[in-house]
């Protein structure tokens, strides 16, 4: 069984093809990196892991697609959205909502947590698990804009963790954070493998290989490359996942 | 050449400088008449006025505007909510459903209401509420309200919600919030500074709002109202039909009435300036 | 978009509100359209080509009020005209800061100011200025011409409503203007100073590019000029007298309506008749300002880099 199953998906925005016969397997408690240039799909494709696709005008999806078991399309997306937590590529913490308050939501409103005691506890467990605990235990009153950039994003981590995801899709987490920040985002998102399983995108090459378990490299919305960690960096089979994995595109 | 252009330029801000401080006189005017003509007359009434009827035509005394000042409360008070309540539901169905018909369908509709002429509404109300319950209601009045005001409330609740930026609905969507979660949870308490905005200043139409309540709310100038299916007055009302008339004693009470609508109106206003530098996003 | 079950019942939670704002319009229409029908079928021209109120004898010509509130608005849009494209500018390229933000805040005040209280000022201060300062120079001197041709005595009269109503418009066409202006992407402005031309210059060529937008507002000013009641009943003289000159005093429709409505529902017609005038009315503006509405929606797109 995998937690996420596609198999021939294409994603039509309005009459452009977006997604193009996607085939992929996600095993579970592993990190999967997807990889690619910019504007191959690679956000597409996770944001339809969550449906959160649904908003976007004149979309369509065709394929069959599994989700943590489920199928996806038949599914009710705010019942799935419960075992998927995201982060996105600009921070978004709540602004008018606390650090504890931002976390503490995710909690709440997915029943993870209802009393007092039990959140306290919640909201601790997931800012160490984001390593963000030890520069915010004295300032868990303050609003996130007081926060650095680096500190916001761990702070979006830590509230899709709160929500005790069982998948867990990071859109080019470290794409706006400096790289000090971005090594412990890292650092945090490998410690967390045995309890989700991760599916993360990114343009680093260096990034995928550092923590990924398994590959799969996007190009103009199709998978050119697809397998173990190894097998890709070391023999990948096509001329543009080799590109990519040097950086050149 | 060269400084034939310079010296247009100069021209032109002198121009542009004494023609807007033109455009401005008449206001500055306004101001300065209206409270010294009202100021004159509340001195001479005293405190009453807030709650003293209106003076017989041939009398000395002032009295005052009671009645009116009641009518106008009641009338907010049915209108305001129910203006805000369907301006923001309507606003929040366009934003959350951009391209779908029915949106298309009530935002033309909410922005063509604002061209209809004040005084139709009062019209229609006129045809379709006072004539079938044979009087003039408070009820009347606040229908008539709530359709002059709405167009305006709408407008400005679209735009506000159009300007919190999406990704906090994304956000609160992949925490598995419901669509109602979502826009009670992040984007009312986001926009709330906005909101009182949009309150207010639907508050400052409805209460000097005239040709709407011409027909409608009945004028009651003699004591309190006693239901809301009875007619009431109100403070524009009040003002219209005195200032033009031809007693000498209504028109002060008119100059009285139309300084303290202005004051209430000053104070709106600076609040929702006070409101709007507050916002930070 | 994709609809799940749940957005579809948010989207039918969110409709009974909102379709009573589509309720509203039909209601305003349906009632307006029907109570017009039986004048135009007793009366029809006739309505157009006289100048009379006689509900006693059931005769109506409705001509001097629909050309009273066209003239006033016209006079409106004239008197705004000038006053608030310059404000925009002034604003829009000359200040900054603080005295910008008073400027602002001035416009905006003046916007929202109940008309009542508009009303009040000119029909006690403006009128007498207007007829002593404007109108009588100007009856003394240009009498010749058709529209100076009458001598003001109280100084209500159209062109008192017409003025009034310009300065009470300001605001709005101002703000429309302004905002029109600010959209021009920079990258003209830049073009402008790129090839050397001065601040007066540029602002001529960015105005020229604006024009459509400046044009729509003014149309709208004069939309909204039409509907406007208060303002005007204090400061016109209410008269059905028809002449062309605008030192008399006249009446407009919303005027007429003011004065009369509230008793018409004594005399047959009387309240169609007021219908109909209201009906014409109505669909001139609303015609109006959807055409002015789609014009600055088709420039903005035009002007997009």
């Amino acid at each position: 069984m995998f937690a996420v199953e596609m198999n021939n998906v294409n994603l039509y925005i309005g009459d452009k093809r977006i997604l193009k016969d996607i085939t992929v397997k996600i095993p579970y408690n592993s990190v999967f990196v997807v990889m690619g240039s910019s504007g191959s799909g690679k956000t597409t494709l996770l944001k339809l892991i969550n449906r959160l696709v649904d908003f976007i005008d004149g979309v369509r999806v065709l394929g069959d697609i599994r989700v943590l078991g489920f199928n996806l399309l038949d599914h009710d997306p705010y019942e799935l959205r419960k075992n998927i937590g995201m982060v996105f590529q600009e921070p978004n913490p709540f602004p008018h909502l606390t650090i504890y308050e931002n976390v503490a939501i995710a909690a709440r409103i997915n029943g993870v947590a209802k009393k007092r005691e039990e959140l306290e506890e919640v909201v601790k467990w997931a800012l160490e698990k984001a390593m963000l605990w030890d520069e915010v235990k004295n300032r868990l009153q303050d609003y996130p804009h007081q926060l650095s950039g680096g500190q916001r994003q761990r702070l979006c981590l830590a509230r899709a963790l709160a929500m005790k995801p069982k998948l867990l899709l990071l859109d080019e987490p470290t794409a706006n954070i400096d790289p000090v920040n971005a090594r412990k985002l890292e650092e945090a998102i490998v410690s967390l493998k045995d309890e989700v399983t991760i599916v993360m995108v990114t343009h680093l090459p260096h990034q995928a290989a550092r923590v990924a378990d398994y590959v799969a490299v996007l190009f103009e919305g199709k998978v050119v490359e697809h397998g173990s960690a190894q097998k890709v960096f070391l023999h990948p089979s096509t001329e543009i996942a080799k590109k990519l994995l040097r950086g050149e595109i | 050449m060269y400084s034939w252009r310079r010296l247009r330029e100069k021209i032109f801000i002198y121009i542009i400088s004494i023609v807007s401080l033109l455009a401005l006189l008449p206001i500055a005017h306004l101001i300065i008449t209206v409270f010294l003509n009202g100021f004159n007359v509340l001195l001479e009434a005293g405190a009453g006025f807030l709650f003293k009827n209106p003076p017989v035509p041939l009398s000395r005394e002032i009295g005052g505007i009671g009645p009116s000042l009641t009518g106008s409360f009641l009338l907010t008070v049915i209108s305001l909510p129910v203006t805000v309540i369907l301006g923001l539901f309507a606003a929040i169905l366009t934003t959350e459903f951009p391209r779908n018909p029915f949106s298309l369908l009530v935002d033309t509709i909410a922005k063509s209401l604002a061209s209809i002429p004040t005084i139709a509404v009062s019209m229609v109300v006129f045809t379709l509420v006072v004539l079938p319950m044979k009087r003039f209601s408070a009820l009347a009045g606040a229908t008539a309200l709530v359709i002059v005001a709405l167009p305006y409330t709408y407008s400005y609740f679209s735009t506000m919600l159009l300007s919190i930026p999406s990704t906090y609905r994304e956000a609160g969507f992949s925490l598995a919030m419901s669509r109602w979660g979502v826009v009670a949870r992040i984007l009312i308490p986001i926009a709330k500074r906005n909101l009182m905005v949009g309150v207010l200043m639907t508050l400052a139409r409805i209460m000097g709002e005239t040709a709407a309540l011409l027909f409608t709310c009945g004028r009651l100038r003699t004591g309190l109202p006693s239901s809301l299916m009875g007619p009431v007055d109100a403070i524009p009302l009040l003002i219209f039909d005195y200032i033009l008339s031809p007693f000498e004693i209504w028109r002060r009470v008119a100059w009285g009435a139309a300084l303290i609508l202005l004051l209430v109106y000053m104070l709106i206003f600076f609040a929702v300036k006070f409101f709007v530098k507050e916002v930070r996003l | 978009m994709m609809l799940s079950r749940r957005d579809k019942l948010f989207l039918i939670s969110l409709l009974p509100f909102s379709l009573s704002v589509l309720a509203v319009l039909v209601i305003l229409l349906f009632t307006v359209v029907a109570n017009s029908l039986d004048a135009l079928k007793v009366f029809c021209i006739q309505l157009l080509t006289s100048s009379v109120w006689d509900p006693e004898n059931k005769v109506y010509g409705v001509l001097a009020p629909i050309i009273g509130s066209l003239t006033t608005s016209l006079i409106a849009v004239l008197t705004a005209l000038v006053l608030s494209i310059l404000l925009a500018i002034l604003i829009a390229e000359y200040l900054r800061g603080f005295s910008r933000e008073i400027l602002s805040s001035i416009v905006e005040f003046t916007g929202g100011l109940p008309t009542i209280i508009f009303a009040i000022w000119a029909s006690q201060y403006l009128v007498p200025f207007l007829r002593d300062a404007v109108m009588m120079p100007l009856h003394s001197y240009l009498s010749f011409i058709s529209i100076f041709s009458c001598r003001p005595v109280t100084g209500f009269s159209v062109f008192s409503a017409g003025i009034a109503l310009g300065i009470s418009i300001v605001p709005y066409v101002t703000s429309i203007i302004l905002e029109a202006y600010q959209s021009i992407p920079v990258a003209y402005r830049e073009a402008c100073y790129g090839m050397g031309a001065t601040k007066y210059e540029s602002i001529r060529i960015l105005l020229s590019l604006a024009r459509p937008a400046v044009v729509a507002a003014l149309i709208l000013g004069f939309a909204r000029s039409l509907g406007e009641t208060t303002i005007v009943v204090a400061t016109i003289g209410n008269s059905m007298n028809l002449t062309p000159c605008i030192f008399a005093p006249g009446y407009t429709v919303s005027a007429l309506i003011a004065s009369q409505f509230g008793n018409a529902y004594l005399y047959p017609y009387a309240e169609s008749v007021l219908y109909f005038s209201m009906l014409i009315v109505a669909v001139i503006s609303l015609v109006l300002s959807l055409y002015a509405s789609s014009v600055i929606i088709k420039w903005r797109s035009r002007i997009v880099v």
